[in-house]
């Protein structure tokens, strides 16, 4: 049986372990709050709800996320905001503008994680 | 090499109305429709994401155009000029840079400037032109700007052009402009032109739903030429040469805009209803008598119950239940672009130019269609001054294929003047009038790209008067 829901159950519970510098919820970092989530909820399983988000992943490897935050900062290709890195990617491609291609393989390869 | 215009071929052949009439009457089959194909598809929206940025919009028209600059610059300045980005200019140095106009004007409205509480101003009134000496124009490209001067005229040009100068930085941080040019005209498309007269005609700004009904007369006396219920034999055959009409845009009056209802109580407007709703059902009644007769293509305007951002996105079929089940009506989008009979027709209902008129010094209507042509783009100043969908893929703005008609509607007069490129291109311009104003329509010979304004004008309720005009 269910414990009792409240009408709160439905945002997930933070507590204050949000960091100083939480930056803005761009695209590329979800991932970083989705980890959050997951320690959340290992804190305070019995009142939160499942969330939609995946069971907490192998954190990724820094050096891949060094060359995607690259990616994202480098002017060539165009604004980063609003847009998933594989639409840049793709954009970039048929400007012409030859973007690396192990970029690609990196973003196909771990398709549920932007 | 005679080209039958329209009114020659009607005038003088077949006997006139003042004879009885024929023991058979005549049937004048309507040419058939062959090669038509819709080639609008990059205006068509699919899923509406607006939660991006418009910078995108700005990258990818800079990073299309880019490359067909650097090919004007060097035909023009020779093959061996510098092309620097901004960021590598060194003073005095003569190079050649590419990238986006912006025109900081004074006058131009700002919603920052209206929200703002320390100055308590009011909100200004729309000016015909927000155009003022003091304007300046600023290069930018995809890191830097840097502010232009010299050879480059500021009252005319426009945010959101793109553009190649040929200069050198000078010491104070701005950039002297001794040459500039755009992308000049695209490349050409191939000539398929039928070898027989077939006429479109295309008319704008019908303008139902207005206070005042005069013009109401005058798109019938329209309806009733080119459904061949006008006329002797003679004028009757030649509408049966009218292959398609186009209507651009402004099918509604403005008056059907207005906000009253929305800012007075509920219960005050329970039983009123839009204008709107009243002139959608008299287009629709008009749009079936044409549709009967001849393939009618309707491009949504300004004040038609469509979304307000370029490109505007067809009218529904559930407004126009009556015609909709013809197969020749097409609802298409605002810009439009065909293949009629192997002819390229594309243009706007005329907002881009308005737009661009609003803030430029430029003031003839066709002047400004031409000058988009050369420029590369149908509508620079979107979505600086002009709403636009937040497009991050491409920008479907950019004219790659130079049309063989482009035209625009709601101009305030009849123009049109055939373009030659130095390419080999050959372009139609035609600025379409607001027919509710002029009552003057257009028809366009697509055998020779000939254009010829006709006008139809009703004195009052006893009689009915029309004249064909003949214009060029």
């Amino acid at each position: 049986m269910e414990q009792p829901r409240r009408i709160t159950d439905s945002f997930p519970r933070r507590l204050r372990r949000r960091g100083p510098g939480r930056p803005p919820g761009r695209l590329k970092d979800k991932k970083d709050k989705k980890d959050k989530k997951d320690k959340d909820q290992d804190k305070v399983q019995a009142k939160v709800r499942d969330c939609s988000c995946s069971p907490s992943q192998p954190s990724p490897d820094p050096a891949l996320l060094e060359m995607l935050r690259r990616f994202d900062l480098s002017w060539e290709y165009g604004p980063c905001s609003g847009i998933t890195r594989l639409q840049r990617w793709e954009r970039a491609q048929e400007l012409g503008l030859s973007p690396p291609g192990p970029i690609r393989d990196a973003l196909l390869e771990h398709r549920d994680n932007p | 090499m005679s080209h039958a215009m329209f009114s020659e071929q009607a005038a003088p052949t077949a006997q006139g109305l003042l004879a009885p009439p024929s023991a058979e009457p005549p049937t004048f089959p309507r040419v058939p429709v062959s090669g038509y194909s819709d080639c609008s598809q990059p205006f068509q929206l699919g899923e509406r994401s607006f939660s991006r940025q418009y910078a995108h919009i700005y990258a990818v028209r800079l990073a299309g155009m880019r490359p067909g600059l650097e090919r004007c610059a060097r035909k023009q300045w020779g093959n061996d000029i510098a092309l620097r980005k901004l960021s590598e200019l060194q003073a005095g140095e003569k190079c050649c840079v590419v990238g986006t106009l912006f025109k900081a004007m004074q006058l131009q409205p700002s919603i920052l400037q209206e929200i703002s509480e320390e100055h308590n101003l009011v909100p200004q009134p729309p000016l015909p032109k927000y155009i003022q000496p003091s304007d300046e124009l600023m290069l930018e490209d995809e890191l830097q700007r840097i502010k232009l001067e010299g050879a480059i005229d500021v009252q005319k040009l426009v945010t959101g052009t793109i553009v190649a100068v040929y200069g050198s930085e000078q010491d104070d941080g701005r950039f002297l402009v001794e040459d500039h040019c755009f992308a000049d005209l695209p490349p050409p498309l191939p000539w398929n032109g039928p070898s027989s007269d077939r006429f479109v005609l295309l008319a704008s700004g019908l303008g139902l739903g207005s206070v005042s009904g005069e013009a109401l007369l005058s798109t019938q006396l329209l309806v009733d030429v080119v459904t061949g219920q006008l006329g002797a034999e003679g004028e009757q055959s030649c509408a049966a040469h009218i292959t398609r009409v186009i209507l651009a845009g402004n099918l509604l009056s403005q008056n059907t805009q207005s906000r009253d209802t929305i800012n007075k109580a509920k219960y005050l407007t329970k039983k009123t209803q839009a204008a709107s709703v009243e002139a959608v059902k008299m287009l629709d009644e008009i749009l079936l008598q044409l549709c009967t007769s001849v393939p009618v293509d309707v491009m949504p305007g300004e004040f038609d119950p469509t979304n307000y951002t370029l490109p505007q996105q067809p009218l529904h079929r559930c407004m126009l239940p009556l015609a909709s089940t013809y197969t020749t009506l097409h609802l298409v989008t605002n810009p439009y672009q065909a293949n009629l009979d192997g002819v390229r027709f594309l243009g706007t209902s005329g907002q881009n130019i308005s737009d661009i008129f609003k803030y430029s010094s430029m003031d003839d209507y066709l002047e400004i269609l031409e000058w988009t042509l050369r420029a590369g783009h149908i509508s620079p100043t979107a979505p600086d001054t002009l709403g636009c969908y937040p497009f991050y893929k491409s920008d479907p703005f950019i004219l790659t294929e130079c049309p063989h008609v482009y035209f625009c509607g709601n101009a305030p007069h009849f123009q049109s003047k055939l373009l030659q490129g130095k390419e080999g291109q050959r372009v139609l311009l035609v600025t379409v009038p607001d027919f509710s104003a002029t009552q003057t329509a257009c028809l366009i010979n697509l055998r020779d790209l000939t254009c010829q304004p006709i006008t139809f004008s009703g004195f009052g309720a006893d009689s009915e008067d029309r004249d064909i005009e003949v214009g060029h």
